[in-house]
């Protein structure tokens, strides 16, 4: 519980952190990402309803500062990045087992492709309500950029959750294998 | 599944559907509230920002100092450390100054405001504000600087509140070009590969054969911004297969907004 809430901190901390973090010139304006990575990492980490809660928080937080309410329209509802983030946390939990035997490079892969699917899922449900669609280079940048940054930021990230994990004496981290050798380093 | 994970799941999707059946007075009521939760963090993140800003551009100056003189690095670094800070004293001075200024010469009523912090969104381009309800500001109110149009406010909460910036394609402007009787609407580019992307002035007839360098006004059609501020200056103009469209830079850098006033009413 006690890492539950320090994820719960983490993920308010990095979203208003996220806020003062520039976007990238050199990378066509993508922005960097640290929210999905640590809701990642939770899903990997703590029991399925728990798991359920860190997504919560991470969508309604990320909705509370960007959805969009133009006079009487709201552009993309409330709550679809608590959706978002609960399927693809979903996903990464239950690939958990593979974590815990150490492959956890495929977790660090996985976070980047879903940071990029949560904001593929966004562009298309923005160009669905503007009525137009296109993908040109840009739009690709914006989307797999932020991925490609999270893909990097993982291991230090899990690196750091895991250590934390270990420390608080999660009730569900895995103890024998994998992950550890790389967090005791 | 576990029993204790079958009723998570539960909770979780009546939340879920009650959050997504929410309207848009509610989205922005629960907003406004989270925004007035998070402001001394946002204020507070602002101002080391610009402390940091500040530090690291007097870091350079000492750089350039010393390849130019490296005997006298020691004289010249309290020298210059002096010189900076009374450099920003005149800047803050000559901004407020101007600022002042411009607010008393305004035909409308005009709250000025600070520029908290920036969207960190991707599909989307707001920023926040340190001014908010208890300073007379509500939701649709146009946002300007001296220099011309800088958006309108979205969600406002007591003291802090979200401005639409015209670059951001929801941002729609209707506006006349200087010298002739073409009107548009102006938006935002929804990709911007920069931080100062160029707006789009739409609908325009093929025959407008616009300059670059023509001034773009607000027409005041729509109600939400008056006529005669200035949007942008004309980049570029291409025919298209019904109508015509021209590239607009702002007119005002997006990218280092500091101060900004909002339009709460004429005088």
């Amino acid at each position: 519980m006690v890492f539950f809430l320090i994820l719960v901190g983490l993920v308010f901390v990095g979203q208003i952190a996220e806020i003062f973090i520039p976007p990238l010139d050199w990378m066509f304006n993508a922005h960097i990402y640290i929210v999905p990575v640590i809701v990642f990492y939770g899903a990997m980490t703590l029991p399925f309803p728990l798991m359920l809660c860190l997504a919560f928080v991470a969508g309604f937080l990320w909705d509370a500062m960007t959805v969009q309410v133009l006079g009487a329209n709201v552009e993309i509802s409330f709550g679809w990045s608590i959706l978002l983030y609960a399927v693809l946390a979903a996903i990464m939990h239950g690939l958990k087992p593979l974590f815990d035997r150490g492959r956890w490079e495929v977790h660090c892969v996985l976070s980047g492709v879903c940071t990029s699917l949560i904001l593929l899922a966004q562009y298309l449900m923005i160009s669905f309500r503007r009525g137009s669609i296109f993908f040109d280079r840009e739009v690709w940048w914006q989307i797999g950029g932020p991925g490609l940054l999270a893909m990097l930021m993982a291991p230090l990230v899990f690196w750091s959750l895991h250590w934390l994990s270990r420390l608080t004496s999660n009730p569900y981290h895995q103890e024998e294998e994998g992950f550890d050798e790389f967090a005791s380093r | 599944m576990s029993r204790s994970s079958i009723v998570a799941l539960v909770l979780f999707a009546v939340a879920l559907l009650a959050l997504l059946s929410i309207g848009p007075q509610a989205t922005r009521k629960i907003q406004a509230t989270f925004f007035q939760t998070i402001a001394p963090f946002l204020k507070t993140g602002s101002g080391l920002e610009r402390q940091i800003t500040s530090v690291r551009s007097g870091l350079k100056s000492l750089e350039e100092l010393e390849r130019e003189n490296s005997a006298l690095r020691v004289e010249n670094r309290s020298l210059k450390a002096t010189n900076e800070a009374l450099r920003d004293v005149e800047h803050e001075v000559n901004r407020l100054r101007h600022a002042l200024n411009y607010r008393e010469r305004s035909l409308f009523r005009l709250v000025p405001a600070e520029v908290v912090s920036r969207d960190s969104s991707t599909w989307w381009r707001t920023v926040t504000i340190n001014r908010g309800e208890e300073d007379g500001l509500a939701p649709e109110m146009p946002v300007l600087t001296d220099e011309g149009l800088v958006g309108r406010t979205t969600t406002v909460s007591a003291n802090i509140a979200v401005v639409l910036l015209v670059s951001d394609e929801n941002c729609r402007v209707a506006a006349s070009v200087e010298g002739t009787r073409e009107q548009g609407i102006v938006t935002g580019e929804r990709v911007a590969a920069s931080v100062s992307p160029l707006l789009d002035l739409n609908f325009l007839s093929k025959q407008a054969q616009l300059k670059p360098g023509q001034k773009v006004y607000t027409s005041g059609v729509g109600g939400v911004f008056p006529s005669g501020l200035f949007v942008g200056a004309v980049r570029s103009f291409q025919v298209r297969g019904l109508d015509a469209q021209a590239k607009l830079v702002p007119a005002v850098d997006l990218a280092k907004l500091e101060d900004v006033f909002v339009v709460i009413g004429r005088k």
